[in-house]
């Protein structure tokens, strides 16, 4: 059979022969093997040699990698991204210390600053997963999250990218405004190795909200997010005990001050930076935190490949 | 003959029914009131002012009287002012959603008067700050706020508060409809809303800022506001509170509401 007669089978649905068919495919193989030009051009698409495994760990950490980059890229060319993680804090930081800073420091003996820079740079690590929650949800809408799971990638890739994404975010915050601190009277008084620690700790908690809003985002699209998560979010900015010291809070509150997971994060900041007590905080900080992450592992995995096979 | 008069003359009536623009309006607001229903605008209306009155309260309580000052009394202006500026955010908005969207575009090619759909949405945010007021004045007697000046001074605070958020609502409707950006705008006035709000005697006396800010946040509309609704709450107003606050009302007003029209009614 001559090439004349493949191509002529080809173009013509309704002559196609099994024979001819066949015939076609080991030209389609050999790339350099001067393959003749059947119906349109793909077959000139060059056929990888060892094509890239979608197991595996290589394939995962590429993939995740590939993902984040994805991510970070997009956000930092969003510029309503960039006010909500960047300037929105730096502000609201402002903002805190010269209307309240001078009224708490007064009333409370302590210095405010301690207690407001890790409660925005906490604020505004939780603020931007909710932000990235609204844009998974858009993802899945869009069926971008379908498209990345029928093409040869790592299963789990999207979700640690996502991840991974959120850390390089969070740590970016928190510089951020530490170095807005710095403007305003915020020191590292401890030394280089508490610095450094001191910004795990939005990275800690902020990777077990991370996981919560994606678990929420995934397993009900059809709930208010932003509205219900903004609300939790306001109140748990206002009782903790950066904003004033645990006592200077009604008795019977006191103890949810105390114990919710931004204000343990806060004092072990504080601790890292002022001076203090750090292993007790940072011990309830790091329960919370994977307290969180271990409840929300599965729903947020599950979730997730339900909304990219896009069943709902 | 006559059948294909009364024919003609019915399918007439119906395809043009004679509504005054008063009656387009109260469908369209009608329309904006639901639709502020079915997104659960209107629950966060009613539970933001909630927010922003118990998170400032309990925590500051303390703090304000180690200063001498009865919190519950001071903080309230301020927590109306901000359930007005949510209300603006929210029709700033709805008139970018709107004109996004293509209803608005389209409601200028019926025959409804010009003004008529901007107003019905003007209807719908002033709806909503009525309703946020009445919740943040309920949160304030929860936590110990009292009009002690009588009936006529809380009139006047309560014309003022609603006289602002109106204002503020055609400005941020205006803004929204030119911008054409939803979630833009709001995170655009979300800015000014912090700063103002923030750096307002709102929230703690002067002597709490440093002294290089503190003419600003003496003067500024927010601070002026604020400073009258304390003394009309109090009843221990006078016209040196009083005038400037009315007149940053008239200010808001005058430049609000022809800015509010013109970028409504203009054509493209």
């Amino acid at each position: 059979m001559n090439p004349e007669t493949v191509n002529r089978g080809t173009v013509n649905p309704g002559t196609v022969n099994p024979d001819a068919v066949t015939e076609k495919m080991p030209a389609l193989r050999t790339p350099s093997g001067g393959s003749p030009v059947i119906g349109r051009p793909r077959a000139d698409f060059p056929t990888p040699e060892r094509p890239a495994t979608e197991r595996g760990p290589r394939a995962y950490v590429v993939h995740s990698l590939l993902q984040a980059k994805r991510l970070l890229t997009k956000w930092f060319r969003d510029p309503l991204t960039m006010i909500q993680t960047v300037i929105y804090p730096s502000v609201t930081l402002l903002m805190f210390s010269v209307v309240l800073g001078r009224s708490i420091t007064g009333a409370t003996g302590e210095n405010a600053v301690y207690g407001q820079v890790p409660m925005i740079a906490l604020v505004g690590s939780v603020f931007g997963a909710l932000a990235s929650g609204v844009s998974l949800k858009r993802e899945a809408q869009t069926g971008l999250l379908t498209r990345f799971y029928v093409m040869p990638t790592h299963r789990a890739s999207g979700l640690t990218g996502r991840l991974l994404a959120e850390a390089v975010r969070m740590v970016l915050t928190t510089l951020f405004i530490v170095l807005v601190g710095f403007a305003i009277g915020f020191r590292f008084d401890q030394g280089v190795l508490p610095a450094i620690a001191f910004f795990g700790l939005p990275l800690l908690l902020g990777t077990g909200f991370a996981t919560f809003v994606t678990a929420l985002a995934v397993m009900a699209p059809k709930l208010p997010l932003v509205e219900l998560l903004s609300l939790v979010c306001t109140l748990l900015m206002f009782f903790n005990s950066g904003f004033v010291p645990t006592r200077a809070y009604p008795p019977w509150l006191q103890g949810f001050v105390a114990n919710q997971p931004m204000s343990t994060a806060i004092e072990s900041m504080r601790g890292l930076s002022a001076g203090g007590p750090v292993q007790g905080p940072l011990t309830q900080t790091a329960i919370w935190a994977v307290a969180l992450t271990v409840v929300f592992a599965v729903p947020a995995v599950r979730g997730y490949r339900k909304a990219a096979m896009g069943r709902d | 003959m006559t059948a294909a008069v009364a024919t003609t003359r019915s399918s007439g009536r119906h395809r043009a029914p004679e509504l005054s623009s008063f009656q387009q309006w109260r469908a369209l607001t009608g329309r904006v009131i639901a639709s502020q229903l079915r997104t659960h605008e209107l629950t966060v209306a009613l539970l933001a002012p909630a927010i922003f009155a118990i998170g400032f309260y309990l925590p500051l309580r303390f703090v304000m009287r180690v200063q001498g000052i009865d919190y519950a009394q001071f903080v309230m202006p301020i927590i109306v002012l901000q359930a007005m500026a949510f209300t603006a955010i929210s029709a700033a908005s709805r008139g970018a959603a709107e004109e996004l969207n293509g209803i608005n575009p389209r409601f200028k090619t019926m025959p409804i008067g010009p003004a008529v759909p901007l107003l019905a949405r003007i209807g719908g945010a002033t709806f909503r700050s009525a309703l946020s007021l009445i919740a943040a004045l309920f949160y304030g007697y929860l936590i110990g706020f009292r009009f002690t000046g009588g009936v006529g001074p809380a009139v006047l605070f309560v014309t003022i508060a609603m006289l602002v958020g109106t204002a503020f609502a055609m400005g941020g409707d205006a803004i929204g409809v030119l911008s054409r950006s939803p979630e833009a705008t709001s995170q655009a006035l979300t800015l000014p809303q912090l700063i103002l709000g923030m750096l307002s005697t709102g929230f703690v006396p002067e002597e709490g800022f440093p002294e290089w800010i503190r003419p600003f946040a003496r003067n500024q509309p927010i601070s002026q506001f604020a400073h009258a609704m304390r003394e009309l709450a109090e009843g221990t107003v006078n016209s040196a509170a009083l005038i400037p606050a009315l007149l940053w009302c008239l200010a808001f007003v005058v430049i609000f509401a022809p800015l509010s029209i013109w970028a409504n009614v203009r054509r493209q």
